[in-house]
């Protein structure tokens, strides 16, 4: 009876400190949405407060929003922003004004002027399924060489596989640039796809370890049936492994979405920018005004995590095998 | 049909050696790949780091000058210890963090996929997306950190200036790396699940307290995993890049140069190739020694059950 009260406590203990926490890790994404959705002088006046809002002045009964444009006088001058003296500007005393909460879109709009946002999605896109599709169909078919054909070596490439993930990118960068140079590729697209053409060593391990499950004697029969090795892969091993190979679309998908390293050594105009480069320089030249600068980082975050909700199980499940490894 | 049957090993053995042009053909993605973008460049690499290499102009051999311009630039010492502070500090308190998400959560208290989900998303969002949020979140005046510290009562001129503070840059920087710690939470919980319930009933029979129970039952069986995340934390934390470059652009005073912004520089700002190469070979001689160190310290304390 005593251990299960105590058990009792600590649940309840345990249940308000993760909703403290939830609370914590929740900030920064509720604070992004509200600054992107608050006129700009909200922000700076009250950039705490969750609830977007802005400034109304009563008139003939109702409230009209307006927008301060600075003092005269003592009086503060304010413009109306709706109403039918909408535009025309009016002296007031500052207290007259109050705060209500309102949604105002501005951000985006201004920041989808601003930031060529289509554009820079549409490279990205390119990048990513190329990539996505790159990496799909020459990691299946390394694993499938390494896991369901037997032959004399294929340990030791394996291990020289595996031994590979260890070297930083740093180490390769240099030369990969100067080839890619070499071959006039600078400012394309081609660094960032073609090597996914040429197999990945972590997702090979991962679906080497997925295809060696897979029963022999299905693969047995199939072979007694007169089926060749590429048949079998297509027919049987890639539909049975599906799960497996969306895990490697889905990570792939994302970390090209992400990458930042590799579009900024390799793309030098504005033309052929991703998003994250986009918003980098986006960044740069919008330093000060917030609301365009978070609406527009969640334009690009919005994807990934609308994609991580759809995906939750497999990504988890992915993410998990990624520490199996270890 | 037996193993040992000699007459099937010599028929397997045979069928074996015929078969390698096909499973050679299969991984040629990866052979070719492995040549063309690992082999070739880390080989080319080492060479450029015994070369002087402005762009412009062929590699020309020089020796070791660069690694020995290396221990007198004091710029490379400084990113080295920016590096070394910033992975010092956000691989294990990000490891506790997640751990400690990890145990709350296996409290079996009720809301459990909410609260994995929530704790995790901030490792979905894209670096670059965070880089510029932190940057308005981590902001002196209107930031979000300082505004609720100001609400707590903390004296407006005591409260930190993050990005723009010599001395708090790198704690920013930090503080925003422990936003990320879902990710280890969810390996953690993962092999918490995995921990078999006798151990617990047999620790409480012997009179074992919660403390007891976690440093001997539930922290040597986790491990394996503990290792890990530490490997691949500290990895990931000494090729810190984005979040300075971004962020900081390596300021203020230099106080988040790290190393891989060093780096970057040398090569594509400054197009010293050569020099840029050797600071990559430095990074990667030091990996390899670090992962080494941990694995050998391991032995001691990580347990495999298998």
């Amino acid at each position: 009876m005593q251990r299960d009260k105590r058990r009792f406590l600590h649940v309840i203990v345990a249940q308000a400190v993760l909703m403290a926490l939830s609370l914590v890790f929740a900030l920064p994404f509720i604070w992004m949405l509200s600054t992107s959705l608050k006129v700009p002088d909200h922000i700076q006046s009250d950039s705490v407060d969750p609830i977007p809002k802005a400034w109304f002045l009563p008139r003939h009964g109702r409230l009209v929003r307006v927008r301060p444009l600075g003092i005269k006088q003592g009086r503060l001058v304010v413009q109306w922003r709706g109403g039918a003296e909408k535009g025309k500007t009016v002296p007031i005393a500052p207290r007259r004004l109050l705060s209500r909460p309102y949604l105002d879109w501005r951000n985006y709009v201004e920041g989808f002027q601003e930031f060529p946002f289509l554009r820079y999605l549409g490279n990205t896109l390119v990048i990513c399924a190329l990539s996505v599709l790159g990496t799909v169909l020459s990691c299946s078919l390394v694993a499938y060489g390494l896991a369901c054909v037997p032959w004399k070596g294929r340990e030791t490439l394996f291990w020289v596989m595996l031994s590979t993930m260890m070297i930083p990118g740093q180490v390769t960068m240099i030369p990969l640039f100067i080839l890619f140079r070499h071959l006039g590729w600078i400012n394309t697209i081609l660094p960032l796809v073609v090597p996914a053409f040429f197999g990945n060593a972590f997702f090979i391990f991962l679906l080497r370890q997925f295809y060696r499950g897979i029963p022999v004697s299905l693969l047995e029969a199939a072979r007694v049936d007169g089926a060749g090795d590429l048949r079998i892969w297509a027919r049987i091993v890639a539909p049975l492994s599906k799960p497996a190979l969306l895990m490697v679309a889905l990570f792939t998908f994302i970390n090209s979405w992400n990458d930042f390293l590799n579009p900024l050594i390799y793309l030098l105009n504005d033309r052929k920018y991703t998003l994250s480069i986009g918003l980098t320089m986006f960044q740069g030249q919008y330093n000060t005004e917030w609301g365009p600068l978070m609406a527009m980082s969640l334009v690009m975050a919005l994807p990934i995590i609308v994609l991580f909700f759809l995906t939750q199980k497999t990504f988890i499940q992915g993410v998990k095998l990624s520490g199996v490894k270890g | 049909m037996t193993d040992d049957d000699p007459v099937t090993v010599n028929v397997a053995r045979n069928a074996r050696l015929r078969r390698w042009p096909v499973g050679l053909a299969f991984s040629l993605p990866l052979v070719i790949g492995l040549l063309m973008f690992t082999a070739y460049p880390v080989g080319m690499s080492l060479y450029y780091s015994l070369c002087s290499y402005p762009i412009f102009s062929p590699p020309r051999l020089i020796g070791w000058a660069n690694y020995q311009e290396l221990l007198r630039d004091p710029r490379f010492w400084l990113s080295l210890w920016n590096t070394f502070y910033y992975a010092m500090a956000a691989v294990p308190l990000g490891m506790v963090a997640g751990l400690l998400l990890a145990l709350l959560l296996n409290l079996k208290v009720k809301g459990l996929a909410f609260y994995r989900t929530l704790f995790f998303l901030p490792t979905v969002v894209p670096l670059v997306a965070s880089c510029v949020l932190w940057n308005q979140i981590l902001n002196p005046q209107q930031g979000l950190i300082n505004e609720g510290l100001r609400f707590l009562g903390l004296p407006a001129a005591w409260t930190p200036g993050w990005l723009t503070s010599e001395t708090w840059s790198k704690p920013a920087l930090i503080l925003m790396s422990l936003w990320g710690c879902g990710g280890g939470m969810v390996l953690y919980l993962a092999a918490l699940q995995d921990v078999p319930q006798e151990l617990y009933e047999a620790a409480a029979l012997d009179g074992a307290r919660a403390w007891h129970r976690l440093w001997y039952v539930t922290l040597p069986m986790i491990s394996p995993v503990l290792l890990f995340t530490g490997i691949m934390g500290l990895i990931g934390a000494v090729q810190v890049f984005a979040q300075a470059f971004i962020m900081t652009g390596g300021g203020p005073a230099e106080s988040t140069l790290f190393y891989s912004l060093k780096l970057f520089d040398t090569a594509f700002t400054e197009f010293r190739l050569g020099y840029a190469s050797a600071m990559a070979w430095v990074m990667f001689v030091f990996i390899l020694l670090a992962t080494l160190a941990v694995m050998k310290l391991s032995n001691r304390f990580v347990y495999y059950h298998t």
